[in-house]
């Protein structure tokens, strides 16, 4: 599948910001299946610097410098994607999850997606007993583990009320976890979570649901912001595969993959220092329509 | 007694007594003959000094380390507490010290070279030397620095251990550290206080001295700079952090910045201090904070304390920062399993100083040899982070859990093994100390010091932190709760040589104390400010408490005077009401903290300003600021004003300090500027509440007594307080200290004598305001100056203010956090 994508953000400051020093992670990072062409950003006020940073994970990361006083300010990224299709399953000779636990213990790859960068707590994702308790047989050592993985996820969707609203960015993995309910960043949180505990290399990922179904398919939930969800390491041999415990389910070729890191703070659209301001209120507008569409 | 004080004997009884009860393996007991000879020498002058009792000679050892300022806090302390420092040094001789160095030197170069390699090209993780999830366990690990190399290759420039010896007199390694070098500035504090407690006693016994260990120090942190005469700060958490005191001291002793993270910005990719003359380069950092604070746009976004785009600096090159971040990745007790492994791959050699024995349970068969073992061994997390099944903190003895805790844990290290670590039980030897006033053994460690000298070679300090287990884990904290420090001396056979700084070369000869940043300007001026509002604080107590009021006037609450004194305290938020009786009232604006204007609440903001100014101010100031409140009893109005009178004292006190021991440099213009601003403001307040045009003698007279120029008056006129005099003499005369036309004279010396940004010669805005002042007041005499000119001053006075701060301190902006929500 092909899409086109739109992703406009609009902060508003009742007292200006004097300064914004800050980084945007909105161009999708290379990975395995998709490819990304045409990427333009835009940013109103201009800033004054304007680069592109290193990462530690496959994250794009442009730094932005904007001085003079801000009242709004407007960012929108647009850029086509193309990601490939067939669904990805279950199989039969999948590892369980003991023995993909103890690949990725000694796998030697030390590059931005090597396991071991994900085996751990990360700030915002504790490892936190309850969770394990929680998550428990489903993970259980002789589990095969894709099956296993998608029976969390599919637990997290069933037993999780998606609530935009009752949870923000900063809310703790353990609150969300404790009220079982939140949206696609509490439920990814809590699933990398889950995961970790089982001794399995977890990561963080952020990126694009398309905005309409395919026909006769049902909208999936998350498609009018950024979305969050998981990429679990399953063995040397089926390498990484994409979780979504929104709409419990391995992600397809509606999921448009921008970046992956240990926990949402890697991959956060947008962080940085805006000094002066204050009062501040946010607006996002998503779009994610295929190339075929738009041409019909 | 009088032949003791000549030639103090020097009795054995201490060694005796001490060796009679000493265990195996003593540091003392098992000395060779040499050293115990030291031993006895050291023991015998120490007991002559004390006169036989330890308790003494303990006090007298306290009371050095408090004279020196020494303190320290506990996590969660909201107070310092007193410096617990041993009197009886630990003593090591040459011969064995020698193969200690020899060792943390093999470490530290060893360490060196790992660091390099995981953040290069992890060759030894992709030879199977180290395990990748060793690695990337750390929190310490920032991959971002991969491909970012430090000046000259120097990830590290200090590296500390924590050493411990067995009771067959070997040594092990317990922990590395190489994040912060905590206890380095405590050492050489012991040292001092050691010193100056014993007399000759060190230099007689030839203890290696440990200043050229610092200048080493110092000089290795030069050499990585970019420039020959480089500007290096000790980049601080801030004086909340535990080891603040020391850092401070550190920084004092060694001749650099102590910086926050807001006196520091980064522009072009360069690192630059503000400083009342602008921006300044900054060469290099000694940083005392971990690497995840150091900058939010590169690692932890939630980091106030950090320098934003730090890295950038680093990354661009020219920048020394020691040690480089993300060095801590090696602080990991999971990694010190492999360093022996290490030390073969990457030296050829085996460790000098071996580790405590460690097995990594996220390897298969140490896994099972901990499962096997664990009542014999201590189990504890692998990378110092929470974790499941370990009740107490992160360090257990397997053989201290009850039989479901054992369950807990091996289920959890089943999940998770790679959290955990099994080590040996470590048994540590002992060495003299005073315990309950009694010469006793205590188990000790020590805490060695490692640096780069100017030529990139390891040196390593020839002293250490002893630390005396009170009780508790030793390998935890610096100091816990109950232990003691001590200092540890390296014994020659030979004496010490005088001054092995010589070859180093005489500095340049400066006359001038360097550049002030920004912040400390702004603290100075604010302490100047505090000071002098806490002193007419106490001028305006001691005149309600009737102290100034004419002897046939007395104290009463119906006097109009009386009821506008008690206003300006109200106003100062020295007292929340006039209702209160005289004493009452006079007690809470004295002593009630939670007063903010109280004498109390004002000396707390003195200290607490002073703490950031730590580097920059005597410790006798620190005497005088730690002093408690005078006792008073606000039923007894003499005591009132005893405690008012004995505070002004010190207030002297503190501006005697200034006068005299301040250097004259622009450091002390803004402390000065800060009294004569408060002064002459509170000087306008003053007069136009009691020297109106219907102002009564009785006005004249407290008027007089609050701006302290009764004298003056009296020496001038010989008839009693009339109008036009006394606004002379408080309002314009040139030659009263305290009159307002006195300050503003001062004012306009220190701006016009501060440093100015404008290349055209054209005056920056202070300056105008403060020779507009001096003017404005100049031609004015008392019969002619009416209430109206006072309150121009005084919005004068206001404007300057404003003009000061907004030229010279840091503008600190309020910074909001912008996250999206997904």
């Amino acid at each position: 599948m092909i899409y086109h994508v739109r992703h406009r953000t609009i902060l508003r400051y009742a007292a200006p910001v004097q300064v914004a020093r800050f980084n945007l992670r909105l161009k999708p990072a290379p990975w395995p299946g998709q490819w990304t062409s045409d990427h333009a950003l835009s940013v109103n006020p201009a800033p004054s610097v304007i680069e592109s940073r290193p990462a530690a994970w496959p994250v794009q990361v442009s730094r932005l410098v904007i001085e003079g006083s801000i009242r709004e300010l407007v960012i929108e990224s647009s850029f086509r994607a193309g990601v490939q299709g067939g669904a990805i399953t279950a199989q039969p000779d999948d590892p369980d999850i003991g023995t993909v636990a103890q690949a990725a213990l000694v796998d030697r790859g030390m590059g931005p997606s090597a396991p071991a960068n994900y085996l751990y707590a990360s700030p915002r994702a504790p490892l936190l007993a309850d969770i394990g308790t929680w998550a428990g047989e489903t993970l259980s050592p002789d589990q095969p583990i894709v099956a296993a993985a998608l029976a969390l996820a599919l637990r997290i969707q069933s037993e999780f009320a998606y609530q935009p609203g009752v949870t923000d960015a900063g809310t703790p993995v353990a609150d969300a976890f404790a009220a079982r309910h939140g949206v696609c960043q509490d439920f990814a949180h809590v699933m990398v979570v889950a995961l970790r505990l089982a001794g399995l290399p977890a990561a963080y990922v952020s990126g694009y649901l398309r905005t309409d179904p395919p026909p006769g398919m049902p909208r999936l939930v998350g498609a009018d912001a950024m979305h969050a969800w998981v990429m679990l390491w399953c063995g040397p041999t089926r390498g990484w595969i994409g979780f979504d415990p929104t709409n419990g389910c391995i992600t397809g070729d509606g999921h448009l993959f921008v970046a992956m890191g240990r926990d949402y703070a890697e991959v956060a659209p947008m962080d940085g220092l805006f000094i002066g301001g204050t009062g501040q209120s946010l607006s996002v507008m998503v779009d994610v329509a295929p190339e075929e569409e738009e041409v019909a | 007694m009088a032949a003791d004080a000549i030639a103090p004997p020097c009795s054995d009884d201490w060694a005796d007594d001490y060796l009679k009860a000493a265990p195996k393996g003593d540091l003392f007991a098992d000395a060779s003959p040499d050293m115990a000879a030291h031993w006895r020498t050291m023991l015998g002058r120490l007991s002559a000094q004390a006169q036989a009792d330890p308790a003494r000679l303990a006090d007298h050892v306290g009371r050095q380390a408090s004279d020196l300022g020494m303190a320290f806090r506990l996590t969660g302390d909201e107070q310092e507490r007193p410096w617990p420092l041993g009197p009886v040094p630990l003593l090591i001789g040459a011969e064995e010290w020698t193969h200690i160095e020899q060792g943390l030197t093999q470490r530290a170069e060893l360490l060196e070279r790992v660091i390099a390699d995981i953040y290069s090209t992890q060759s030894l993780v992709r030879d199977g030397k180290l395990p990748a999830s060793i690695v990337t366990g750390s929190p310490h690990y920032w991959r971002v620095m991969t491909g970012t190399p430090p000046p000259r290759g120097h990830h590290l420039h200090f590296y500390a251990a924590d050493i411990g010896r067995g009771p067959a007199g070997e040594w092990r390694v317990l922990a590395d550290r190489v994040r912060t070098p905590v206890g380095v500035g405590y050492a050489l504090e012991n040292r001092l206080a050691l010193s100056r407690a014993t007399g000759d006693l060190l230099g007689a016994m030839h203890a290696r001295r440990l200043a050229p260990f610092f200048a080493d120090l110092r000089r290795g942190l030069a050499a990585d700079c970019a420039r020959a005469d480089p500007r290096i700060g000790l980049l601080t958490p801030g004086r909340f952090n535990q080891s603040y005191a020391e850092q401070a001291h550190l920084a004092r002793y060694l001749g650099l910045l102590l910086v926050e993270g807001d006196d520091l910005i980064v522009s072009d990719g360069r690192l630059f201090i503000r400083t009342i003359q602008g921006l300044k380069r900054i060469d290099g950092l000694w940083r005392w904070m971990d690497s995840r604070f150091l900058d939010p746009l590169a690692f932890d976004s939630k980091s106030r304390i950090g320098v934003p785009d730090l890295y950038d600096a680093c990354a661009r090159g020219g920048l020394m920062v020691g040690n480089w971040p993300g060095a801590g990745v090696i602080e990991s007790r999971a990694f010190a399993a492999f360093l022996p492994q290490l030390a073969k791959a990457v030296l050829g050699q085996d460790l000098i100083l071996p580790n405590i024995a460690t097995w990594w349970c996220g390897q298969t068969r140490e896994r099972e040899h901990v499962r096997a073992r664990l009542d014999n061994l201590v189990v504890g997390s692998a990378f110092d982070q929470d974790v499941a099944g370990l009740p107490d903190a992160h360090f257990t003895p397997g053989a201290s859990l009850d039989a479901a805790q054992r369950d807990t844990l091996l289920a959890a290290m089943a999940r998770r093994p790679m959290d955990y670590v099994g080590q040996e039980v470590v048994k540590l030897s002992t060495t003299p100390a005073v315990i309950d006033g009694r010469i006793a053994p205590l188990p000790f460690t020590l805490r060695v010091f490692v640096a780069r000298d100017g030529a990139g070679q390891w040196r390593v300090m020839p002293g250490a932190f002893g630390r005396l287990a009170g009780h508790g884990d030793i390998r935890a904290a610096l100091m816990g709760q109950a232990d003691m420090s001590a200092d540890m001396c390296v014994i020659d056979a030979k004496p010490v040589p005088p001054d092995t700084l010589l070859g180093s070369g005489t500095p340049a000869i400066r006359r001038v104390g360097g550049m002030l940043p920004a912040k400390a300007a702004d603290n100075l001026f604010w302490l100047g400010r505090y000071i002098e509002r806490t002193e007419m604080t106490l001028r305006l107590i001691r005149a309600i408490a009737g102290g100034s009021i004419e002897a046939d006037l007395g104290p009463s609450l119906d006097s109009p005077a009386m009821a506008r004194l008690v206003g300006l305290l109200v106003q100062w938020g020295a007292v929340s009401g006039s209702g209160a009786a005289i004493g009452p009232l006079c007690a809470t604006a004295l002593g009630d903290a939670r007063q903010p204007g109280s004498v109390r609440a004002l000396m707390a903001v003195v200290a607490n300003i002073g703490e950031g100014l730590r580097d920059r101010l005597a410790s006798d100031f620190w005497r005088l600021v730690r002093l408690p409140l005078p006792s008073f009893d606000g039923a007894v109005t003499e005591t009132l004003l005893d405690a008012s009178s004995r505070m002004i004292e010190r207030i002297s006190a503190l501006s005697g300090l200034a006068a005299e021991n301040m250097g004259r440099t622009d450091g002390w213009r803004f402390h000065d500027m800060g009294r004569r601003m408060e002064r002459a403001a509170n000087g306008c307040r003053l007069i136009s509440l009691f020297g109106g045009d219907d102002a009564s003698a009785d006005d004249l007279t407290v008027l007089l007594d609050l701006m302290d120029s009764q004298i003056s008056y009296r020496t001038r006129y010989l008839t009693g307080p009339a109008l036009p005099p006394v606004r002379d003499l408080l309002a314009l005369e040139p030659y009263n200290p305290r009159a307002i036309a006195y300050q503003a004279l001062r004012l306009a010396e220190h701006v016009a004598a501060l440093p100015t940004l404008r290349a055209d010669g054209m005056p920056e805005e202070p300056r105008r305001l403060a020779d507009a002042l001096v003017a404005r007041l100049a031609p004015l005499t008392g019969d002619m100056l009416t209430l109206a000119d006072i309150a121009d001053a005084e919005s004068r006075l206001l404007g300057l203010s404003d003009a000061i701060g907004q030229r010279y301190f840091l503008q600190l902006h309020k910074t909001e956090n912008a996250d999206l929500l997904s």
